[in-house]
């Protein structure tokens, strides 16, 4: 490689390195009912939107998630009771094919790891200092990943929240309908409750 | 000087003119951090929704519980390796369990009448309510300028049981900050402050959430 083929290639990273920061859409929310796939208990509603198309994927992410195997899936809770509150852990949200009461957790931070995948795979074919800037870039992709994922939270009345989930897909060719189950501890004057909601998308 | 040679150098002033405007210059001293939230960029915001204005209790006074905050050894030992390959690997690592156990119990001390610290749950005689953290993920961004500005992003999961043993609130909070990459000299320094001031950003978060959370007002005595 010339001298002159570094200092331009270094440039250019240098380039993708400064700008690929903090430069990530938020994606729109809407109320929850007003999404075509929605489900709703007790107060309680959830609106779904999977997010398909590439180019948004492109747009939201700067990454083109589903060809990664997994599709973004925006959700957004809505607490519609006047005096109850609904605790929200994402941690036992499961998924899995809708023709199968077969359930999966949520492997919500493997997609981070796999994200990162593609550029590293490649490190060896390039020098370090375009690596690090391709690095640099997929870290700002990961963090951005990481901030528009739903949390854990407790939806008091009148509250709500949003985010994605990332829930693994085929690479390549269509893919099964899937259920996404939504399990919410229901908390008020009445005791508590737990209620599990069903997506299908 | 040859064309490419003045190509070069110029393209090399433009790219320093813009990232010095992009981003600040630091220093040793910490204040000079600015935690994420303060700047207005469009993921500064955490995933989910603040609560409503009007659903928000200001923090008009302390909540009267006798609360254990169950920081567990374990917790305060969680440290984040770098991700990366050989070549690209950042070293050092983020002791965020280390400055959480530091940071945790002062800024939470305002919020409850009785704050004790405990090293493992304790019986439902001892406590009221029992604060559980959890540091469920820590991202931090990469740069390749020693003056670049990455950014430390922790994500803590609150779990607040009562005496009973029975989840009354669940709450994530998100603390980041923003500082400079550092050089040979000064990266292990700047890798402490950037830990540091992301988990002062989600310790101060929790206490204004905890303090605001309807759900822990209702179990206060007389409500």
């Amino acid at each position: 490689m010339s001298i002159k083929t570094f200092c331009i290639i270094s440039l250019l990273s240098l380039a993708l390195a400064v700008y690929a920061a903090d430069k990530y859409a938020d994606y729109p929310v809407h109320p929850a009912a007003s999404y075509a796939i929605t489900t709703g208990n007790s107060g309680l509603t959830i609106g779904l939107e999977p997010l398909e198309d590439l180019k948004d994927q492109k747009t939201y992410f700067d990454t083109e998630l589903s060809t990664k195997g997994f599709i973004p899936v925006f959700l957004v809770m809505e607490n519609k009771s006047k005096d109850e509150s609904f605790i929200f852990d994402k941690s036992a949200v499961t998924y899995g094919p809708v023709d199968s009461s077969a359930a999966t957790p949520n492997l919500h931070s493997k997609i981070r790891d796999n994200t990162a995948l593609g550029v590293l795979a490649s490190l060896d074919t390039i020098t370090a200092f375009v690596a690090m800037a391709k690095v640099n870039h997929a870290s700002h992709i990961q963090a951005n990943i990481l901030k528009k994922e739903l949390q854990s939270t407790t939806l008091s009345p009148a509250a709500s929240a949003h985010g994605f989930f990332y829930v693994p897909v085929p690479k390549s060719g269509p893919r099964e309908k899937i259920r996404l189950r939504i399990p919410v501890t229901r908390t008020g004057s009445q005791g508590s409750e737990s209620l599990a909601l069903d997506l299908i998308f | 000087m040859s064309t490419i040679r003045l190509f070069l150098l110029a393209s090399l002033l433009i790219l320093a003119a813009s990232v010095m405007a992009q981003e600040q210059t630091t220093s040793s001293a910490p204040a000079e951090t600015k935690p994420a939230e303060t700047q207005p960029t469009p993921d500064a915001k955490t995933a989910t929704d603040a609560k409503p204005a009007a659903d928000v209790k200001p923090a008009t006074g302390k909540l009267p519980f006798k609360a254990a905050l169950v920081l567990t050894p374990e917790f305060c030992e969680t440290k984040i390796q770098p991700k990366g390959s050989v070549m690209t690997k950042e070293w050092g690592s983020f002791d965020v369990g280390k400055v959480a156990c530091k940071e945790l119990e002062p800024a939470l001390k305002d919020v409850f009448s009785s704050l004790t610290r405990v090293a493992a749950p304790p019986a439902a005689e001892e406590a009221q309510l029992v604060l559980i953290p959890k540091i469920t993920d820590v991202n931090a961004t990469t740069a390749t300028m020693a003056f670049s500005n990455r950014e430390l992003v922790v994500m803590i999961e609150w779990t607040v049981k009562d005496s009973a043993g029975k989840t009354v609130w669940l709450e994530t909070v998100q603390g980041s900050a923003k500082h400079h990459m550092g050089n040979l000299f000064t990266h292990k320094k700047n890798q402490e402050l950037i830990v540091t001031d992301s988990v002062k950003a989600a310790a101060t978060e929790s206490a204004s959430k905890m303090s605001a959370s309807p759900e822990l007002h209702k179990l206060a005595p007389g409500n």
